[in-house]
């Protein structure tokens, strides 16, 4: 696959505060790349660097491997986080201002500012201004915005945020059909379930460093180890002294055994003492939800921080 | 370049669908025409209410003479003869309004004084007009002596006090400063300064234009296609574009009006060689202040939040009004060359000086010329670094303090 963005140990630092530092990925033409980091973690950063919207103080960003081209902004859609419309314009006469400055033919960007506004349920709205536009309808625009002139390189910068669980299965849907029309997309998120149902690969940030960057379904075997939750009331040192259990959380009645990595599920369960008291057991993976809360809380339940290979 | 057009190429549209914009476009000659025009219309119809009925009982066949003078003098007067008594004539008055006789006879020579009834509703100024009258009498009186024509005329000239200091004299001068040298320059003086007025207002929205990208919060999505300089500058020049396009609705409103009102041929002062370089003053002028506006626009969140800094930058244009009395006692003095050398006061300043001066001091408008271009190229660099960073801070206006490091920077 080809690469349509590399970043190379990208630092950047504000006065004298490292926001991020030696941040190393790439994104291929037809994945879906998530970003995926808590608040502050130097996702933002790491992308305004990506668009030319800050300058990186190190490393390198280079665009389908050719590191003497600046950006390519024709080529790239862009979704901020932090994102609006200007209010008092009809909702195609922006449409068609951004296209223009992405030097996308008019009467294509007329056409496919129809269609997709029709697909989003913004039929009729073409003509409406900007501010009677309700948050989400909103939000929709600025998607269709950033998509209209058919970019190579689709950037969105937490594009679920304030979005209604159907605009968000809208939403996903569209970005899936991209990845597999070609596009090459880096989509940064906090939204663990979404990230884990689309993403090809992951890229962990926390406190501007990786954590994690591979293929989610290497990141899920290697990290999201089994767990244990069983309901009954039972004595702290019975629970750690069972086989394969790395870590015990309690909580009244309810306790979360962390399992080992090399637990084979079906024959643990078997070896379970009888005098356990289960009202309700249930044994799942660590989903990657609490992979990022772990993280984020710094309670370090992975040890290992190195990387998988990409 | 092509960026920055297109930039300058949607503000110009955005502006033109905005219904404040176009009722601001239309309201400001409106205006204008409203207040040259409705005082006019008002001194009319007062004239028209006061036009008086004066019938003259001529005795001494002076009518002829009377009527010149009355015409002359543009009295609304309605002129009549009558052989009614005094007698007569009082009864009359009672019923009338607006309505005098006079009675021009013999006592004219004997004791200079001559017998005006009145209605009791008349305008107040008649009777002082009336003393108008007196002037082809005695006339008469002198004729009547048998004095020379140079006798005569030493005579009827009389004698005026006038007031002899400097001051008066340059009054004077302004006063009938109708002649057709001032005008000759006013017109095209006047022209300039309008345009400088009118870009340099409308230049005014380039602020809340900058400041409203960071309150729409679209400004990192605009500059995901372009960079902050192409977008400062398609600001700048699509702000100029409809700072032109004022000028010329309040042309095509205010000008057939005053071609029509006044009568000085407008159009042939209007365009001389001197207008190039009138305009190309109040051109550096806008982009000054537009330099000056963008910047601390991108540094503010909201228009409404504006601090005393940013403020005290946005009365900066009205500096010049300091100036404004000085140089016109004394277009050459100290204050008006300072003026003309501060970059801030300098356009209108200049634009001021060169209508009211005769000589135009080549050397010091090229030295303020070169002050002024100078400043505006520092002041484009400088509010470049300023947009660079104050466009992407969302939520809080900028420092003082922060802008001087974004400079240095």
């Amino acid at each position: 696959m080809e690469t349509m963005l590399a970043v190379e140990n990208l630092g950047k630092s504000f006065k004298d505060k490292k926001i991020v530092s030696n941040i190393s990925f790439e994104v291929k033409k037809g994945e879906i790349m998530a970003l995926l980091g808590p608040n502050g973690a130097g996702k933002s950063t790491t992308i305004r660097n990506i668009m030319g919207i800050m300058y990186p103080d190190e490393g390198s960003i280079t665009f389908q491997s050719n590191p003497k081209k600046g950006i390519p902004r024709n080529k790239i859609g862009y979704l901020p986080e932090e994102r609006g419309l200007y209010k008092n314009v009809k909702v195609m006469d922006i449409l068609l201002y951004l296209a223009e400055l992405k030097d996308y033919p008019l009467d294509r960007a007329k056409e496919r500012a129809l269609e997709l506004l029709k697909k989003f349920d913004l039929e009729g709205k073409d003509k409406v201004s900007v501010e009677e536009l309700s948050k989400g309808m909103g939000q929709k625009v600025q998607f269709i915005a950033a998509i209209l002139h058919e970019p190579e390189l689709l950037i969105l910068d937490e594009p679920f945020s304030g979005l209604d669980p159907v605009s968000q299965e809208l939403f996903k849907n569209e970005i899936r059909g991209l990845a597999q029309n070609g596009t090459a997309i880096l989509l940064s998120s906090h939204q663990m379930n979404l990230v884990e149902e689309m993403a090809d690969r992951l890229f962990l940030i926390h406190r501007g460093t990786k954590v994690i960057y591979g293929p989610l379904d290497d990141v899920k075997k290697q990290y999201a180890n089994f767990k244990c939750t069983i309901h009954g009331v039972n004595e702290r040192s019975l629970l750690e002294s069972l086989p394969e259990v790395e870590r015990v959380e309690q909580n009244e009645e309810t306790a979360v055994l962390y399992l080992s990595k090399d637990v084979e599920p079906a024959s643990w369960l078997k070896n379970l003492p009888v005098q356990l008291d289960v009202q309700e057991l249930s044994i799942d993976r660590i989903s990657l939800h609490e992979i990022f809360i772990d993280i984020a809380t710094d309670k370090n339940l992975l040890k290992r921080e190195e990387s998988l290979d990409a | 370049m092509r960026n920055t057009k297109k930039v300058a190429k949607w503000e110009i549209k955005r502006n033109m669908k905005n219904k404040t914009f176009l009722i601001g476009l239309f309201i400001s000659p409106i205006l204008f025409l409203a207040f040259y025009l409705i005082p006019d219309l008002f001194n009319n119809s007062d004239e028209d209410a006061v036009s008086t009925t004066v019938f003259v009982n001529d005795q001494l066949g002076v009518y002829e003479n009377l009527e010149m003078t009355v015409d002359q003098a543009g009295a609304e007067w309605e002129l009549q003869p009558t052989d009614s008594s005094e007698e007569r004539a009082e009864e009359a008055l009672e019923s009338e309004e607006n309505t005098a006789y006079v009675f021009i006879d013999e006592r004219a020579f004997e004791g200079g004084v001559l017998p005006v009834y009145q209605s009791e509703e008349i305008s107040p100024v008649f009777i002082n007009e009336v003393q108008l009258l007196g002037a082809p009498l005695q006339a008469m009186q002198i004729e009547e002596l048998g004095l020379t024509p140079e006798e005569a005329s030493v005579i009827a000239r009389g004698v005026v006090f006038e007031d002899a200091s400097a001051a008066a004299n340059a009054e004077t001068e302004m006063g009938t400063g109708m002649d057709e040298d001032l005008m000759k320059r006013m017109v095209p003086g006047i022209f300039a300064a309008a345009v400088l007025l009118s870009i340099v207002f409308t230049g005014m929205a380039i602020f809340q234009s900058a400041s409203q990208e960071k309150k729409d919060k679209i400004a990192e999505i605009i500059l995901s296609s372009l960079t902050p300089s192409e977008l400062m500058q398609g600001k700048i020049i699509g702000y100029f574009v409809l700072g032109i396009i004022q000028v010329l609705v309040f042309i095509v409103l205010v000008l057939p009006v005053l071609v029509w009102k006044i009568d000085v041929p407008i159009l042939e002062y209007l365009f001389v060689p001197e207008l190039a370089l009138l305009l190309f003053i109040a051109i550096l002028g806008y982009l000054l202040f537009a330099a000056l506006f963008v910047g601390i626009g991108a540094t503010m969140a909201d228009i409404s939040t504006a601090g005393n800094f940013q403020g005290m930058i946005m009365m900066l244009p009205f500096t010049a009004l300091i100036f404004v009395g000085p140089v016109f006692s004394d277009p050459s003095g100290i204050w008006a060359q300072i003026g003309s050398y501060i970059p801030f006061t300098s356009p209108a300043i200049l634009i001021l000086r060169l209508t009211l001066l005769e000589e135009w001091p080549w050397i010091e408008i090229i030295i303020a010329l070169a002050i002024l271009i100078v400043s505006v190229w520092v002041f484009m660099k400088l509010a470049g670094k300023i947009f660079k960073i104050g466009i992407l801070m969302y939520g809080k206006n900028a420092t003082p303090g922060e802008i001087w490091r974004w400079i240095r920077a």
